[in-house]
């Protein structure tokens, strides 16, 4: 009993293969489109993942930086900020000690900061507030009132750029699922579409086929197993060349540069790529089971 | 073994059959013959429920086949061998494979394939011809491996819609003594044509379905 379904197996195979070499055109052509697709997928889940990645190397801060402009007059916001309530400390930068303070902070930036003029650099004040005072409401409730203050010329907090992370990072998963369905759905239709091609060039054999007392399974999974090929190749030459692309232009182009924005470039782990590799399984077996579902 | 009874076939207002009634008994040899769109093609074609009768019954080892569910059909069709005017081989498979697809449909593999395709491919006198392709054989060769896929299964019964229409006075001899010599055996055959040489060949029980 087992070695027969060994041996069906087998035969499945053996026709699955029949049918790629008599429809090589149109599967190459499937092939193409799908690792192509899979391809998008894979590097959509990539940007997203890496956006998360950095977003959560930014910590919860208390800090907020005060830029004033030239010639401002800096006791005027030292006061206003004197009477807020939830600040702990406040330190006044001048545009000398900015650029201490830049030295001191970004030291991986010191060949560019040695050509640097200090009058250049705006004079600011760094604002540390009490922990149990830091809210998103009440920081940026300060911040727009610190932005309309006479002589202040940029407010800047880490919260802000979190939350607009958080914004762009929505936008991005909105977009990201958008794209992923569509690609998704795509991914379907290239299966059903090539299924669907062998299904009509092979009309008269399936014909032959069921006359001689074929059932529907002996036809049908000969074409899931073709589905299946062609989705599992397209699948790995899609990560195989997103992993070669990640190589050359991350580790070997780009790894200083994007270094020196603190960005870290990481790939996808075994279980994110395992994701979407059983998004494309089910992709092939929907797009197989669509196209011979009509001729069965 | 077969068994037509009040058989009515008709397409609309169009009758194609009207009231068919006959019996085949085991091992018999029997001609359905009458003239073009008589109804010989759609009688045979009921057999393996690819047709079912408008009104009447059809039974073949007292089953009724109007009452086969669609799953129950490919095994109907395992055990009835059929060999159609136009051949319908498979044009991109051997003569080997082309008859082995009778027995791989079934599930049948390996060493079982090699040993049944071998003799039946000798039976027909076609064996030193297994690799090559359809295309490359006559007519009448083409009609022997028909028949051997047909029959590599062992079917019950043999249907055969026309197996000489396209063939010479010759040639139809000799597939009618292939078909004769494994109706000797034992196969129950029914063969389906409009030629009368043919029928005088085959000395056989002859039903008209003309006067049905």
């Amino acid at each position: 009993m087992i070695s027969q379904r060994v041996n069906y197996f087998a035969n499945y195979f053996k026709i699955a293969a029949l049918n790629i070499k008599s429809n090589i055109s149109g599967n190459a052509f499937a092939f193409l489109i799908m690792s192509f697709s899979f391809f998008i997928m894979l590097f959509l889940l990539l940007c997203y993942i890496n956006i998360y990645s950095y977003m959560s190397t930014f910590r919860k801060s208390n800090v907020m930086l005060v830029f004033l402009k030239n010639n401002a007059k800096k006791d005027n916001v030292l006061n206003f900020i004197g009477k807020l309530n939830g600040v702990k400390s406040t330190v006044y930068y001048s545009d000398k000690s900015s650029m201490k303070f830049l030295e001191k902070r970004v030291k991986h930036l010191k060949s560019i900061l040695k050509n640097m003029n200090p009058d250049n650099l705006p004079a600011f004040i760094k604002i540390n507030f009490k922990d149990n005072a830091v809210s998103g409401i009440f920081l940026s409730n300060i911040y727009l009132r610190l932005k309309s203050l006479k002589g202040v010329k940029l407010v800047y907090y880490n919260k802000m750029l979190q939350n607009r992370i958080v914004q762009f990072m929505f936008f991005t998963k909105v977009v990201g699922l958008i794209l992923f369905l569509f690609l998704f759905i795509l991914s379907i239709f290239i299966s059903y579409s090539a299924i669907k091609l062998v299904i009509l060039r092979k009309q008269g054999e399936i014909e032959i086929l069921r006359l001689i007392g074929a059932t529907n399974n002996y036809i049908r999974i000969p074409m899931f197993i073709e589905g299946e090929i062609g989705t599992v190749l397209s699948f790995l030459v899609s990560i195989l060349l997103l992993f070669a692309i990640y190589k050359i232009f991350i580790f070997y182009k780009f790894d200083s540069f994007l270094e020196f924005f603190r960005i870290k470039i990481i790939f996808l782990n075994p279980q994110q790529i395992a994701v979407v590799f059983l998004i494309a399984i089910i992709s092939g077996i929907a797009g197989t089971y669509l196209s011979s579902k009509k001729f069965f | 073994m077969i068994e037509f009874s009040h058989v009515y076939k008709n397409y609309d207002k169009n009758y194609i059959l009207r009231d068919l009634n006959f019996t085949v008994n085991k091992g018999e040899f029997i001609f359905i013959t009458g003239p073009s769109g008589a109804g010989k093609t759609t009688t045979l074609k009921m057999l393996i429920a690819l047709e079912s009768p408008s009104h009447g019954a059809v039974k073949f080892l007292g089953t009724e086949l109007q009452g086969l569910k669609p799953r129950d059909i490919p095994f109907l069709r395992r055990k009835i061998g059929f060999v159609f005017q136009d051949f319908k081989l498979l044009p991109n498979r051997t003569v080997f494979q082309n008859v082995a697809l009778g027995l791989e449909v079934s599930g049948i593999f390996g060493d079982v394939i090699i040993k049944n395709v071998s003799e039946i491919l000798k039976a027909v006198e076609l064996y030193t011809k297994k690799d090559e392709f359809p295309l490359s054989l006559s007519g009448g060769e083409q009609q022997r491996v028909a028949i051997a896929r047909a029959l590599v299964q062992n079917p019950q019964v043999l249907l055969a819609d026309e197996p000489t229409g396209n063939l010479d006075e010759e040639t139809s001899r000799i597939i009618i003594d292939i078909i004769k010599s494994f109706n000797n055996k034992g196969t129950t055959v029914m063969l389906a044509t409009h030629d009368k040489n043919l029928i005088k060949m085959g000395r056989a029980r002859v039903i008209d379905i003309t006067k049905s």
